[in-house]
């Protein structure tokens, strides 16, 4: 679970070391790494909008 | 990453490929007009598409020229204001929609079965369609120039309610003219993710994908995603102005900042459209010529996903000075500058592909080196207009007007041409002139400084966009983007000339046309087959 | 926060030198304390740029001259180092976060338009502003001087050709002022690069922004969001005045607004009301219906011979009066005062050929309007 949080994480600022992205690749199971990926965009995108409403107080 | 094919199966089965297609009881194709009407051969629609774009890149480079002439010095001497405005929404509607989106359509059509070893595109039907579509749109468009009270005048942006209830009658035109391009987007979109999705040689997994192929991957569905809301957008119009509805109508109830969050929603993935296939086709030139893997194959798959992920969710930084909530201009700041990340990866990659390298400086590398450093500076421009209090004074300037034009014209435009001067041995069997490419690279590169550098200056000297008029402290940057624009647009006639030159002869090109080259399209003939691949190859990964 | 502000904008002064006053190929650093922010803030922005374009560029051309093919260079192979990678993230990820804190303040003290002194209701409309100052009972539109004939090149073209106002909006030094914002058509934008102010007027909606003027002096700027045909003929001119110098004006143009309140009552004559109707007309109506009430087809319809508007003088009115709904006519009764309208409804009824002979009088205009 960890580690494909890592990897989604990775795929967000672009980073990522190719040994991992084989083990990923070879992981076969992409829904996860889609669930995981949608789940860290809202969570950026609410950590986002949280900071900002925050800082506008 | 670097594919490499097992020298042996394919190369015999392309070859025989063309007697097969007949053998196998093809009806013949039909002759003249016909054949390209009805055509469904990736490499022949890949070809329309890039005939049509030349052909309305060099229109939509002669309203530019139109608006770039009455620019020339202070005073109204050429054009009127109304067809100014229609003039420099044209080009923009022109260049967008109808020369730099199709290139990069018709060098998907061509290259991403050849690069993914695939015998066409997955649908050839649809494609035939979705290219057909195009003409009929943009004739339709172009029609509405000659309509009473002119064609459409309200910036390609078209803010409403200037383009509703303040429209000339012919906006109605223009809205079916960009439905149907819109259609013909999706479905070429549509097909692009099937084909790469399905049509893969055995194999390849997504990860051994050519990057270009990567890239259109995800602009593909970036397409399918946004194109859409366009369409829902000029529908909202089309009720607003024949139908009574007040979507846009603050009389009526309506919301005119509505239609800009809509528009942007749109418009900035569409700007990624624009230049995401651009990153693909640098990614392909410059190990090529570098003689080196490129640096960080996974990490630039990663960043270009990351940057269509944020492209969602940046639109409204078009729209700082509009009055939004002080909560909603900081979310956009951040996401806006978060963008330049993956961005920064994406060059500092190139570069370091270059470092240590054996570097050699044909046209499409000279091209695509001028990418790096170009967009690069379109980039630094784009990361200052980030800064939200700062884009109060950027904002609706020649500043924006130099960003932009910074990131489309030595961004997306050089690199289809980077594209097309490393792809054209394999579509014609000739090395392109390599002494006049040469030319056309050196006066493309003045040419587009001259014409936009001093633009940056002007905007930030406080002159408005989209006025066909302005004051004196402006007239000599002008001047120099005037004297540049007409440069650059004598100049492109070399790339014509070029082309021709390079369909009707010049020196034979090998299969693997350049030295350092290493994706799939170099194991077939040039110029290639009309059909290949009809028997996919056996894809073996290189070991790194 | 303030200690990071204070210090990036010492680096950015001290890369670019104190300059105050604009070159005409930079930012101008303007007359506010906000101007000034922004002027810093692009400064610095601008020398990261600068640096970060310097170092990769520089990497980039040193491996292009160094790594030359026609030199013999042998590729290397690599094609990964993680920690590099990690460290060209991280590094420009810091810049950003550097460059958000100052950014944000600024933001933040633009958003405040909390304790003004004077309320401005700035109204765009096709093609002129209109200033109001609230509670005060003082308005006026402010609409392009440059001849036409400057534009044409037909007379010599003076020093603020395009940038010159027949009314400019005058504004208190030292005084916080808050801009309300809106349209009367289209969307138009506000810009006054002195005062780092451009905010969108947006039809149906207000905006707000504000601005306190350290020096007195003339401000010139344009409308920055693109609103049809003369886009580029809107500009913006600002007056700003010491405060006493500003009390005694708005005094003096209260003064005049209610004479000319008064003179709804009285009768006038065909001349003056010719006279008047004149200026009014080559200031609002001329840009679309031309000079000359001729008009320019389809969009705008000639006035001179229409027999519409011959024969039927309450039309006439109501459509200057209401607008004329589906069209660019805007309505005028809100921006125009019963003297001007009676004054330019006469003008336009008996001037280039129309000789209906019609007097409309400024009392029958506001009984109109009231009812």
């Amino acid at each position: 679970m960890w580690s494909i949080v890592k990897s989604v994480l990775a795929a967000l600022i672009g980073v990522q070391k190719n040994q991992r992205r084989e083990e990923d690749f070879t992981s076969g199971r992409p829904a996860a790494f889609i669930i995981t990926g949608i789940v860290v965009t809202l969570v950026f995108v609410l950590i986002l909008i949280t900071l900002a409403n925050f800082v506008a107080r | 990453m670097a594919p490499k094919l097992p020298p042996q199966p394919p190369l015999q089965h392309s070859t025989t490929a063309v007697a097969d297609g007949q053998a196998h009881g093809h009806a013949a194709p039909p002759k003249g007009i016909l054949r390209w009407l009805l055509t469904t051969n990736h490499k022949e629609i890949g070809s329309l598409y890039l005939i049509f774009s030349l052909i309305m890149f060099f229109i939509g480079g002669i309203f530019a020229l139109v608006v770039r002439a009455e620019l020339f010095q202070p005073g109204l001497q050429l054009v009127n204001p109304e067809f100014f405005n229609q003039m420099t929404t044209m080009h923009g509607l022109i260049m967008v929609f109808a020369a730099v989106m199709p290139a990069f359509t018709g060098l998907a059509n061509w290259m991403i079965p050849l690069q993914i070893g695939a015998p066409d595109m997955a649908l050839p039907r649809l494609n035939n369609f979705s290219f057909w579509l195009l003409p009929v749109a943009f004739t339709l468009l172009l029609s509405t120039l000659l309509m009473p009270g002119g064609g459409p005048n309200f910036g390609w942006t078209f803010y409403a309610p200037l383009s509703t209830t303040y429209a000339p009658p012919s906006t109605t035109f223009f809205i079916l003219a960009l439905h149907i391009a819109g259609i013909s987007s999706i479905l070429g979109a549509i097909n692009i993710v099937a084909t790469i999705l399905n049509m893969r040689a055995p194999g390849m997994r997504l990860m051994d994908m050519p990057l270009f192929v990567w890239t259109w991957l995800i602009t593909a569905f970036l397409l399918i995603a946004v194109m859409p809301v366009l369409a829902g957008v000029i529908t909202m119009m089309l009720m607003d102005i024949n139908f009574g509805t007040s979507f846009f109508d603050a009389a009526g109830g309506g919301d005119p900042v509505l239609f800009q969050h809509l528009f942007w929603f749109f418009g900035h993935p569409e700007v990624y459209i624009m230049i995401l296939p651009a990153f693909g086709i640098v990614s392909a030139i410059i190990p090529t010529f570098a003689r080196k893997p490129l640096f960080g194959y996974a990490s630039m798959v990663y960043a270009v996903a990351a940057i269509a992920l944020l492209s969602f969710l940046v639109w409204a930084h078009h729209m700082f000075v509009v009055g939004l909530p002080l909560a909603a201009e900081l979310f956009f700041m951040y996401t806006t500058m978060l963008i330049a990340v993956p961005t920064g990866v994406k060059v500092f990659n190139w570069v370091t592909t270059l470092f240590r390298g054996s570097i050699s400086f044909e046209s499409p590398m000279l091209f695509a080196l001028a990418f790096v450093v170009l967009f690069t500076i379109g980039g630094f421009s784009g990361l200052m207009l980030a800064i939200a209090p700062a884009d109060f004074q950027y904002h609706d300037t020649y500043f924006v007007v130099a960003h932009f034009h910074y990131v489309l014209v030595p961004g997306a435009i050089f690199a289809i041409m980077a594209g097309v001067y490393y792809w054209l041995p394999k579509w014609t069997g000739h090395y392109p002139n390599e002494r006049l490419a040469q030319w056309h690279f050196w006066f493309s590169v003045i040419g587009v400084n001259l014409t936009f550098f001093p633009m940056h200056f002007a905007g930030l000297a406080g002159m408005p966009r989209r006025i066909p008029d302005y004051a004196l402290q402006f007239a000599d940057f002008n001047f120099v983007s005037s004297v540049g624009a007409f440069f650059f647009g004598t100049s492109q006639l070399l790339f014509v000339l070029v082309i021709v030159l390079c369909v009707r002869g010049g020196k034979k090109a090998p299969a693997k046309a350049w030295e350092g080259a290493v994706d799939l399209e170099w194991t077939v003939p040039s110029p290639a087959p009309l059909h290949t691949f009809e028997t996919p190859p056996v894809f073996q990964r290189a070991s790194h | 926060m303030r200690s990071a502000w204070r210090w990036l904008l010492a680096i950015s002064l001290t890369v670019s030198g104190s300059q105050v006053h604009a070159n005409g190929w930079n930012m101008p650093v303007g007359v506010t304390d906000i101007s000034a922010d922004i002027y810093n803030l692009h400064m610095t922005i601008f020398w990261i740029c600068v640096v970060i374009g310097v170092l990769v560029f520089g990497v980039m051309f040193y491996s292009l001259f160094r790594y030359r093919h026609s030199k013999g260079a042998k590729a290397a192979n690599f094609h990964e180092h993680t920690s590099v990678e990690v460290l060209w993230t991280a590094v420009p990820i810091l810049i950003l976060v550097g460059m958000a804190v100052p950014a944000t303040a600024t933001l933040k003290n633009m958003y405040d338009t909390s304790d003004a002194e004077l309320d401005v209701m700035i109204t765009g409309q096709q093609w002129r502003w209109r200033y109001e100052y609230l509670g005060e009972d003082v308005a006026f539109n402010s609409n392009m001087s440059t001849p036409r004939a400057q534009i044409r090149g037909e007379e010599e073209r003076g020093e603020h050709y395009l940038l010159e106002v027949d009314e400019p909006l005058v504004l208190p030094i030292n005084r916080k002022v808050r801009f309300l914002m809106t349209s009367d058509d289209v969307i138009h934008s506000w810009w006054v690069p002195d005062f780092a102010v451009k905010q969108d007027t947006i039809p149906g909606f207000i905006n707000e922004n504000w601005v306190k003027i350290n020096e007195p002096g003339i401000y010139r700027g344009q409308c920055a969001e693109l609103c049809g045909m003369d886009h580029g003929f809107m500009p913006i001119v600002v007056h700003a005045m010491e405060e006493e110098e500003f009390d005694g004006w708005l005094a003096e143009r209260k003064e005049a607004a209610e004479e000319e309140a008064m003179g709804v009552d009285r009768d006038w004559a065909l001349d003056e009301l010719m006279e008047r109707g004149e200026s009014v007309y080559q200031a609002i109506c001329s840009s679309c219906h031309q000079a000359e009430g001729q008009g320019a087809a389809p969009a705008f319809p000639a006035l001179a011979g229409n027999e519409e508007l011959i024969n039927d003088l309450d039309w006439h009115l109501n459509v200057v009066l209401n607008g004329a709904s589906g069209t660019a006519m805007p309505a005028f009764r809100s921006t125009l005062n019963p003297v001007e309208i009676a004054a330019v409804v006469t003008y336009t009824r008996n001037a280039w050929g129309n000789d209906t002979g019609d007097v409309v009088q400024p009392s029958m205009v506001a009984e109109t309007i009231a009812q």
